[in-house]
C-alpha cells in the first residue's frame, strides 16, 4: 500500500484528471467480469490529502484563477480521502478500473479573474463516497477513437456554494449512473463525445443553508447541534443521450473553446419534497440542440472581464407529462415548451445570448459573490397547457433583455446601509428587458392564431411587458414549519409598459405595433417580508408576513403603447399583512353555469349548462388582508389623476386633478381578541378554479362574420377542422357537436369578505387642495360567486 | 396578492369608463373591417349572496333565517358626522353570454365619421341578453355605518326586485379624451 501526502499541485491535477470520479464510468456486467477472472492487475490504495494555492486558465492572456484548491477528507479538514483502484487489462485489450472512494472532499475557496482585484466568485465544495467501474476500450465511433463504459454509485454526497463564509449546499446526495458505450473521437480537428445512453437516479436529503462560517460542510449547526435549515429535498431519475463536439477557438481573440451538441431526454422525473409533501414533475421528455457555444475569458459590453459564455443558437422542446402538487397527489395537467434562442433585433436593437461570469456579487455583501452580466434573445417560443385532454397554446413568446444578476449567500444584517436577509440573494442590477406573446392557438399547434393572451391575467401574467428592473429576492431556508422557503424581496420596476389587452405583433404579414390596452410609463415598487412558501397536503401554500407596493401607471393608453391618447394616471397602492395564497391541483369539477343544481338534470331543468370539467386544472385560494394605513407608502389606495400639466417629457404627475380612494382596508368588524382593535383576520377570500374547457359561443348577429362564415343570430359556434375557417355555426348542435365547442379558460370564482372600508374619497385640486367627497364607505357581508368562461375572439 | 389588484384594476376601469364612452352597435359587416381580431369573449353568471354572506350576527344571517338579512350592505357617508346612505340586502344572480372585450381601430363606417375619427378604442361588446334572477336591494338611511354599531337606527326607503331578461345590444366604445 502506498500513501501519498501533500502531492505537488501539477502532479495532483494530473492524478485528479485520471481519477474515476472525473470520468464517465461503466459498471461491468457478469459477462465482462468473467473475462476479468484470472487476469492479473494492479491494486492501488491511496489516502489522499492535497492542496494547491492557485490553478489558472489563460485565454488570450486573460486569466481565471481557482484559488485554494484542496482534496482530502470530507469530515476532517486535516484528514485524507481513501481511494482504492484496481486496474485490469481485459482480453480484448481494454482497461478496466474498479474503484472505491471514501470520504472525499474536493473544494476551492474562490475563483478570481484577471483585472478584478478584491472580487471573487466564491467557493465550491463537493463531498462524495463512490464505488464504480470504468472500462476504456480502443476504437470509438472511428477506429482511432476510444470507448468508455461508465458505472458508479455515489453516496454521502454534498455539493455546496459558499460566499463570505455563508453557504448553501445539497446534503446527503446519493446517485447512481450507468453510461455504456461513450465514444471519444477526433474528427476534423475537434473532439466528438457521444453518450448513447445515460441512465440513473438521485436523491438529495436536504438543501441546507448556513449563516455561520464555522459550519462549513456540516449538516448540523456546530453551536446547537441542530440540523441546518432546509429548503426541502429532491429525488429523480433520468434517461438521456447526448453528443458534444469540442473544438479550439473562442469568439474573441485566437484562443478559447467552441462547443456544439445535442441532448435527447428519453424520460425523466423530478420530485421536490417539503416535509414529505411533493411537487412532482413526471414523465419529462424533450430535446435540445446548441450550436456555436463559445467559452472565453473576455470583457463584456461594459469592459468588465469575465468568463464569457456566448451562444450561437439553442433550440429545443421540453414536455412535462404531469405536474403533481401537494401530498394528495392531484395534477394540474401537462406543460410543453419549445424554444429558440438566437440573435434577433427587438425594438430596433440587436440582442444576443451571452453570459459573462464575474466575481463580486452585490458590492456590500462582501468580496465574494457571483455577478452574471447577461444578455438574452428568445427569438420564438410556444408553451402549451393541457388539462383533461384540452390544450391551449400560448404562441409566439419572445423575450429580450440585458443586465446584471448577482448571487450571494447572505445573512440577516445591514452592511453599508444595505439590508440583507438569511438565504440566497438574487440581485437585479439595471436589467432592461421585456417579453410579448403573439396569440393563442387552441387544440393543437396547427390551429389558427387568435387573440386571447389576456386570459393569462387570470393568473397574474401580462400578455406583453417591457421594463427596467432592479432589486433583490432572497430565498431563505425553512418555511412556515420545517422545510420550505422564506422570501424577502424588494423589487423596483421603472419605465415599464404592460399590456392588459394585447393584439398580435405579427399576424403573418410581418411585425407590427402591438395594439392593446397598455399601462405605460409604469413604475412599480414592491416589498415582501417573511413570506413563507411550503408544500402541504393541499398544494403550494404562500403566506406573506408583510407586503406593500405602489404601482404608478403614468398613462393608461389604448392602441399602440406609444400612442398619444391617455386615460390619465392611475396609482394602486397595496399594504397587506398576513395575506396568503394556496395553489391546489384540480379545477372546478362539475359546474352548473347559468342555473342551479347539483346534477346534470337539475341544472338543465333550471336553465343552466352542466359542465364536467374533469379532475385536472388549478385552484388558487387567496386571502388578502388589507391593513390600515400606517404611512403614505404603506396603505391601500387608488388614485386617478387627469388634466396634468404638460412638461417636456409628457404629463407631469402630481400637477392634475385627482380622485383618491384613501385607506382601503378589511376588517372582521369585531374585537374578539380583546386587544382594543378590531380584528382583521378574514380579509377578502377568493377561490379561483381554473380549467380549460369548451364553452358555448353564440353568434350575435345574422350574416357573415369577420372570417366570412355565415350564420344566424343565436347560432352556436362549433369547431370543425374540415372547414376553411376551422369552425361553423350550428342552430341546434347535437351532443357530439357540443363536444366541439370552442375551448377557453373556464374560471369559477368565489369571493367573500366581512367588511371592506374606504376611509374617505377625496377630490384633490392642484392648487385648491383636497376636498372630501365621501366621508367613508363600508361594504359588509359580501359573497360573490361567478362562473365565467373566456374564449378568444377569432 | 398582486393578481387581485390587477383584476381589480380591470374591473375598476370598466366601472369608471362610462363617463367617456359612446354606445354604438357594430354589425358583423363592420366587424369585417376591423383590423386584428384579438380579445376575449366572456359568458357565465355572477351571483351575489346566493345563500348569505360571511357575517353571522343579530342582523346578518343565512337566507333561510327570515328574521335576518342575508344580502350584502353598502353604506356611505356624504357629510362628516352625518347619517349614512345605505344599499342594503343586495342579492341576485346575473347570467349572460357573449360579453366581448377587445381593442379595435375605427377608421371607417359610422356614416363617414369613422374615417375622421381614425383611432383605437376599447370595445366592450354587450351580450344580447342578460338574465336577472331575484336581483334585489333596499335603499335606506342609517344612523351608523354598521347595524352592529351602538345607536343603530335605519329607515328603509324602498326596495327593488328584478326578474327576467334584459336586452343589452351594441357595443360600448371607450377611448380617452381631454387632457390626461
Amino acid at each position: 500500500m502506498r500513501r501519498l501526502y501533500d502531492i505537488p499541485a501539477p502532479l495532483l491535477m494530473a492524478f485528479v484528471g485520471a481519477l474515476p470520479a472525473q470520468a464517465d464510468m461503466q459498471r461491468m456486467n457478469d459477462s465482462a467480469l468473467s473475462s476479468v477472472s484470472g487476469q492479473s492487475g494492479i491494486t492501488m490504495e491511496v489516502d489522499l490529502k492535497a492542496s494547491a494555492d492557485r490553478l489558472s486558465y489563460f485565454d488570450d492572456g486573460a486569466g481565471i484563477h481557482v484559488e485554494g484548491l484542496r482534496i482530502g477528507s470530507a469530515t476532517d479538514s486535516d484528514g485524507t480521502a481513501r481511494h482504492v483502484i484496481k486496474t485490469d487489462i481485459l482480453q480484448d485489450a481494454s482497461v478496466n478500473l474498479d474503484y472505491l472512494i471514501e470520504d472525499r472532499r474536493i473544494e476551492f475557496g474562490d475563483v478570481t479573474l484577471e483585472g478584478s482585484p478584491g472580487a471573487g466568485i466564491g467557493g465550491v465544495f463537493l463531498d462524495q463516497s463512490m464505488e464504480g467501474t470504468l472500462t476504456l476500450s480502443p476504437g470509438g465511433a472511428t477506429a482511432d477513437g476510444y470507448t468508455f463504459d461508465v458505472n458508479y454509485e455515489m453516496t454521502d454526497g454534498r455539493l455546496g456554494y459558499r460566499t463570505n463564509g455563508y453557504e448553501v449546499f445539497l446534503d446527503g446526495v446519493s446517485m447512481t449512473m450507468n453510461a455504456p458505450g461513450i465514444t471519444l473521437d477526433e474528427v476534423g480537428g475537434a473532439l466528438e463525445i457521444a453518450s448513447p445512453s445515460v441512465t440513473g437516479s438521485y436523491t438529495v436529503d436536504a438543501i441546507r443553508y448556513s449563516n455561520n462560517p464555522q459550519n462549513h460542510g456540516n449538516s448540523t449547526d456546530v453551536l446547537t447541534g441542530n440540523a441546518l435549515p432546509s429548503y426541502g429535498s429532491l429525488s429523480g431519475d433520468f434517461d438521456f443521450s447526448s453528443e458534444t463536439t469540442i473544438s479550439a477557438g473562442g469568439r474573441f481573440g485566437s484562443e478559447g473553446l467552441r462547443l456544439d451538441g445535442e441532448t435527447i431526454i428519453n424520460s425523466a422525473n423530478v420530485i421536490y419534497r417539503d416535509d414529505g409533501n411533493p411537487i412532482a414533475l413526471r414523465n419529462i421528455t424533450g430535446s435540445s440542440e446548441y450550436t456555436d457555444l463559445r467559452v472565453d475569458v473576455a470583457p463584456d459590453w461594459n469592459g468588465r472581464n469575465g468568463l464569457a459564455l456566448t451562444l450561437g443558437e439553442l433550440t429545443g422542446d421540453f414536455r412535462i407529462g404531469s405536474i403533481e402538487l401537494g401530498g394528495n397527489g392531484g395534477s394540474i395537467g401537462e406543460l410543453a415548451f419549445n424554444y429558440r434562442f438566437a440573435d434577433r433585433a427587438f425594438n430596433g436593437r440587436d440582442y444576443t445570448n451571452a453570459v459573462y461570469v464575474m466575481g463580486g456579487g452585490h458590492p456590500d455583501a462582501g468580496p465574494q459573490g457571483l455577478r452574471l452580466a447577461a444578455q438574452w434573445s428568445l427569438a420564438d417560443a410556444d408553451f402549451a397547457w393541457t388539462e383533461d385532454g384540452n390544450t391551449v397554446i400560448f404562441s409566439g413568446l419572445q423575450s429580450w433583455g440585458q443586465g446584471d444578476v448577482t448571487v450571494n449567500v447572505t445573512r440577516n444584517q445591514t452592511i453599508n446601509g444595505t439590508r440583507f436577509y438569511d438565504g440566497v440573494r438574487l440581485g437585479f442590477d439595471g436589467v432592461e428587458g421585456g417579453y410579448r406573446l403573439n396569440g393563442l392557438r387552441v387544440g393543437n399547434e396547427d390551429a389558427d392564431l387568435q387573440g386571447g393572451t389576456e386570459l393569462l391575467l387570470a393568473l397574474g401574467v401580462y400578455p406583453a411587458y417591457d421594463f427596467e428592473l432592479d432589486g433583490q429576492v432572497t430565498l431563505g431556508a425553512g418555511g412556515a414549519t420545517g422545510e420550505g422557503l422564506t422570501v424577502n424581496s424588494d423589487i423596483q420596476i421603472t419605465n415599464g409598459n404592460a399590456a392588459i389587452l394585447a393584439d398580435t405583433y405579427d399576424d403573418g404579414a410581418g411585425e407590427q405595433p402591438q395594439k392593446g390596452l397598455w399601462a405605460t410609463d409604469l413604475n412599480y415598487d414592491a416589498h415582501v417580508r417573511d413570506m413563507t412558501v411550503d408544500v402541504t397536503d393541499e398544494g403550494l401554500a404562500i403566506v406573506e408576513g408583510e407586503a406593500w407596493s405602489t404601482m404608478d401607471i403614468g398613462n393608461l393608453r389604448i392602441g399602440d403603447k406609444n400612442s398619444n391618447g391617455s386615460f390619465g394616471r392611475f396609482v394602486l397602492q397595496s399594504y397587506e399583512k398576513g395575506s396568503s395564497m394556496v395553489v391546489k391541483p384540480g379545477g372546478a369539477g362539475n359546474v352548473c353555469v347559468g342555473g342551479t343544481g347539483g346534477s346534470a338534470s337539475a341544472c338543465q331543468s333550471s336553465g343552466g349548462i352542466w359542465e364536467e370539467r374533469g379532475q385536472q386544472g388549478v385552484t388558487i385560494a387567496l386571502k388578502s388582508i388589507l391593513a390600515r394605513a400606517v404611512s403614505e407608502t404603506k396603505r391601500n389606495a387608488f388614485i386617478w389623476e387627469t388634466n396634468r400639466t404638460l412638461g417636456p417629457d409628457g404629463p407631469e404627475n402630481g400637477t392634475g386633478t385627482q380622485l383618491v380612494l384613501n385607506d382601503i382596508y378589511t376588517s372582521d368588524g369585531v374585537d374578539l381578541d380583546g386587544d382594543g382593535k378590531e380584528d382583521n383576520t378574514f380579509g377578502i377570500r377568493t377561490d379561483l378554479n381554473v380549467d380549460i374547457y369548451q364553452t358555448k359561443v353564440v353568434k350575435k348577429d345574422s350574416g357573415a362574420d369577420a372570417n366570412g362564415v355565415v350564420g344566424n343570430r343565436g347560432d352556436e359556434k362549433i369547431m370543425d377542422s374540415s372547414t376553411a375557417a376551422g369552425y361553423r355555426y350550428v342552430a341546434s348542435p347535437t351532443d357530439s357537436e357540443k363536444d366541439d365547442r370552442p375551448l377557453g379558460f373556464a374560471v369559477q370564482a368565489h369571493s367573500r369578505f366581512k367588511e371592506l372600508s374606504v376611509n374617505s374619497i377625496d377630490l384633490v385640486h392642484p392648487t385648491g387642495g383636497a376636498a372630501t367627497a365621501i366621508q367613508g364607505v363600508k361594504l359588509q357581508n359580501m359573497d360573490i360567486k361567478a362562473n365565467l368562461t373566456a374564449t378568444p375572439i377569432q | 396578492m398582486q393578481q387581485g389588484w390587477i383584476i381589480a384594476a380591470i374591473l375598476g376601469l370598466v366601472m369608471v369608463t362610462p363617463a367617456t364612452a359612446e354606445m354604438a352597435r357594430l354589425s358583423d359587416g363592420d366587424l369585417s373591417d376591423v383590423a386584428g381580431q384579438g380579445g376575449i369573449y366572456l359568458s357565465g353568471d355572477v351571483s351575489i349572496n346566493e345563500n348569505g354572506g360571511p357575517i353571522q350576527n343579530a342582523y346578518f344571517g343565512t337566507c333561510d333565517e327570515g328574521s335576518k338579512r342575508c344580502g350584502a350592505r353598502l353604506a356611505f357617508q356624504l357629510k362628516a358626522n352625518g347619517g349614512w346612505m345605505v344599499l342594503d340586502d343586495i342579492r341576485g344572480k346575473f347570467s349572460f353570454q357573449g360579453l366581448t372585450l377587445r381593442v379595435r381601430n375605427i377608421d371607417s363606417g359610422f356614416g363617414g365619421d369613422g374615417a375622421v375619427f381614425n383611432r383605437d378604442v376599447l370595445e366592450v361588446g354587450l351580450p344580447n341578453t342578460v338574465r336577472y334572477d331575484d336581483v334585489q336591494f333596499t335603499l335606506a338611511n342609517s344612523s351608523t355605518a354598521r347595524p352592529s354599531d351602538p345607536g343603530f337606527q335605519q329607515t328603509d326607503v324602498f326596495s327593488i326586485e328584478m326578474q327576467g331578461d334584459v336586452v343589452l345590444e351594441g357595443n360600448l366604445l371607450v377611448f380617452p379624451t381631454g387632457n390626461p
